[in-house]
């Protein structure tokens, strides 16, 4: 009887060391990174665009690199339920968790151009919520060009007084920026915060492994641009710098990565890089078609809030 | 009477929270407020009219093609481009592309957590379990199909970036025409991947929904609506995107008749603005005592109008439904069906050659309006020009249509108009028979915030 005991009990504890095991090989850092994300001034692109991760993909995602606590898009709960989750998280896990904010923080109006959460008593903005939640977060990550620099929802003439997310916190903010995020950038960095930590920033707080080097430094199309050989017009196979393309200014490694499962990226379906990226888009890029010397983005009456230094030189 | 405020309303794009009286276990009275403000008019004052395409797709993440395509139309217009047939297949093309990832997604990752346990993970945790009702097998079918799901509608996504290099906010859908070669390689791939989606929507959207629908059919009578609806007509083909495949209309009580921009007006008497100076825009007005929405009401001859998948199947005679929330959910997926063989059509049709693009030096027009349906409903675009620079721009969304805040107490827009009069069995279930109701919408608050005022121009093209 006590051999049969000691039999099962070596079993169990075998079995017990396979599912260790396994579940270490599935998840290296041996857990999964608790995540809050919240919408606050966004066009939600970046919500979709993760839906578009291949490998991993969503559900890979969810079920071996975070445990996703709140996200407006995919949390089952909602309402009284869904705010419990957000406090109790924020308590659990506090210290730990990994704030994501997708979209600018307006600061117009008492913030009330985003209020994320309505009680009968009080509404809680943008501002309150990434305030409270970031002073409590482990790793705070600016999902998309609005949570990093402004981006569209800070375009001029800014009417809801919208701030990138590092202006509202005192402390480091990771930018994944992009307009929308490339999944694999946002993905990647989640990704590099489990296994390795704080991944090396480049000089305006991203991810350097994705933003350090320019679109124009490795584009398909340099050969054209170092001829002097310039596209005409939009659907041109040549350089399309005469069509205002930013690509010289703009970090992001667009033409290696690609988007969608690596299949194309803007320059490859003969358009030019707008840029989504920087710091100043959109009012740096645009007109949009117009070179880049001509641009009128200098006319940015927001204030200056935009930082002039770009990733890198052609 | 209690009141009730349900927020977050989550499993959409952009913020809603929505409050509502309850009296006895009846539902007197819904505010649906959006609480996210864009104001991408302003945004596109002084702007150079050709950025409209990728500035406003900037709009929205989930409908971003309908915005380049409505934008497209409109600089079309104003230049005067003449559009290739090549063009608009691919344009049209790559709009169902987007519109089948939005039903799906919709479908699968907004709704279903709705109707179907899921399991108790992250981000599934504290999921609404009072009314559930189907059996295991089942759910774990649903659930094989959700993970099944999110690769489809990433296979329309990649369709659309074929095409149009990224998606969301594709580069390649501008006014003109297309800048991408339609080539054997880009159309195969395409063909191959809306192969997959077309298999997914019949062995698994379309039984899934009929699911639903056969276990939640209580759905047919909640959430009822009046029979009035929107659309501006969708698949625009022709030189000058004058040929609508699907027709526009507005059906109002059994009368279907084209549909006036003039006729469209607004009212912000619950939303957060204040009349502006005589002529001019409206002030964002935060602290406006009674109001609770940045969405205005939009309003069509004076009155609301529903506008959607369900819209554009009644008004073009494929569905003969009612307009519950279960017509709703089901008026999505049968158009998903027919779309998908739509796009299949269309890239069979492409033929390979150059890019089929035009271009034009200067705009012929100073002003132009612009209408097509996006995946949730009738949108427009109106901009009017000093040069070749925005003076004004006019977005009018679908979501300002269906989430349209009461213009007067009597007069309540379609999604609170659902709400009103629901009948709650149990307190346990309010959230979860509003947030079925709701979601059947597939609201935007991304979208909803963007209708400017411009009065001075009675009688003209639109009323703003």
């Amino acid at each position: 009887m006590d051999r049969a005991r000691s039999t099962g009990e070596a079993r169990d504890h075998a079995a017990g060391l396979l599912d260790e095991a396994v579940r270490r090989a599935a998840c290296p850092g041996g857990t999964r990174l608790p995540v809050i994300w919240i919408g606050t001034n966004c066009s939600c692109d970046n919500s979709i665009s993760f839906m578009n991760t291949t490998a991993p993909d969503v559900w890979q995602v969810f079920s071996q690199i975070v445990d996703l606590y709140y996200s407006n898009a995919f949390m089952a709960a909602d309402g009284e339920a869904a705010r419990r989750i957000l406090e109790w998280v924020s308590t659990a896990h506090a210290g730990r968790f990994v704030l994501v904010v997708e979209g600018a923080i307006p600061v117009k109006g008492g913030g009330r151009y985003t209020i994320v959460l309505r009680t009968l008593k009080q509404d809680l903005t943008a501002l309150d919520v990434v305030t409270w939640l970031g002073e409590r977060a482990g790793h705070v990550v600016a999902l998309g060009t609005c949570g990093s620099f402004g981006g569209a929802s800070a375009a001029r003439p800014n009417v809801s007084g919208s701030l990138p997310v590092s202006e509202v916190l005192d402390r480091q903010v990771i930018k994944v920026s992009g307009c929308p995020v490339n999944p694999e950038w946002y993905v990647g960095t989640l990704a590099h915060l489990l296994l390795y930590g704080t991944p090396e920033l480049d000089d305006v707080g991203r991810p350097a492994i994705f933003y350090a080097r320019t679109v124009h430094r490795n584009c398909q199309r340099r050969s054209y641009f170092d001829d002097g050989d310039f596209a005409d017009s939009l659907g041109s196979a040549k350089c399309m710098f005469s069509q205002g393309c930013v690509g010289p200014r703009t970090g992001s490694d667009c033409p290696y990565r690609l988007w969608i499962n690596h299949v194309s990226y803007p320059i490859k379906v003969n358009t030019p890089c707008i840029g989504c990226t920087n710091p100043d888009f959109p009012d740096g890029s645009s007109p949009f078609f117009t070179p880049l010397p001509d641009k009128a983005g200098g006319r940015t009456e927001a204030g200056g809030r935009r930082g002039p230094g770009e990733a890198g030189r052609p | 009477m209690k009141r009730v405020m349900f927020s977050p309303v989550t499993r959409l794009s952009g913020l809603l929270s929505v409050e509502v009286v309850v009296d006895g276990d009846v539902v007197v009275e819904a505010n649906a407020g959006g609480t996210l403000f864009r104001g991408f008019e302003w945004i596109m004052l002084g702007r150079k009219v050709t950025d409209a395409v990728y500035m406003t797709q900037r709009i929205c993440g989930i409908c971003s093609q309908a915005h380049g395509a409505v934008a497209s139309y409109l600089v079309d217009d104003i230049y005067g481009l003449e559009i290739d047939e090549n063009a608009q297949l691919i344009r049209n093309a790559m709009l169902a592309a987007d519109f089948l990832q939005n039903h799906i997604r919709h479908f699968y990752v907004y709704s279903l957590p709705d109707y179907v346990r899921f399991p108790e993970v992250p981000p599934f945790l504290g999921q609404s379990t009072a009314d559930l009702r189907l059996g295991a097998p089942e759910t774990a079918r649903l659930m094989e199909h959700y993970v099944s799901a999110l690769r489809a509608a990433q296979q329309a996504h990649q369709i659309l970036a074929l095409f149009g290099g990224k998606a969301p906010h594709q580069h390649s859908f501008v006014h003109g025409g297309v800048a991408v070669s339609p080539d054997a390689s880009r159309v195969n791939s395409a063909l191959a991947l809306a192969g997959d989606i077309l298999a997914f929507i019949e062995r698994s959207l379309l039984p899934d929904t009929e699911l639903l629908a056969r276990t939640y059919s209580d759905y047919y009578s909640i959430g009822v609506t009046p029979r009035r609806f929107l659309s501006y007509g969708l698949w625009r083909f022709g030189r000058h995107n004058e040929n609508l495949r699907w027709r526009p209309g507005v059906l109002d009580d059994g009368t279907l008749t084209e549909p006036d921009t003039g006729l469209i007006a607004e009212d912000i008497t619950n939303s957060w603005f204040e009349p502006g100076p005589p002529g001019g825009e409206p002030v964002p007005a935060p602290f406006k005592p009674g109001a609770y929405s940045w969405v205005k009401s939009a309003l069509y001859a004076g009155r609301h109008m529903q506008v959607g998948p369900l819209a554009r199947m009644l008004i073009n005679g494929y569905y003969s439904g009612g307009t519950s929330t279960m017509d709703r959910i089901v008026a999505r997926s049968l158009e998903a069906r027919l779309i998908a063989g739509f796009l299949r059509e269309w890239l069979l049709e492409i033929r390979p050659g150059p890019p089929p693009i035009s271009t034009g030096a200067a705009p012929l027009k100073q002003e132009a309006v612009s209408t097509v349906d996006s995946m949730r409903g009738a949108l427009l675009h109106w901009a009017r020009l000093s040069g070749e620079d925005v003076t004004s721009y006019v977005i009018i969304t679908p979501t300002v249509w269906n989430f349209s805040p009461k213009s007067s107490p009597a007069e309540r827009g379609p999604a609170e108009t659902a709400l009103v009069g629901m009948t709650i069995p149990s307190t346990e279930q309010l959230t979860t028979l509003l947030g079925r109701t709701i979601r059947s919408f597939d609201p935007c608050l991304s979208c909803g915030a963007h209708l400017t005022y411009r009065d001075g121009r009675a009688g003209a093209e639109v009323v703003i």
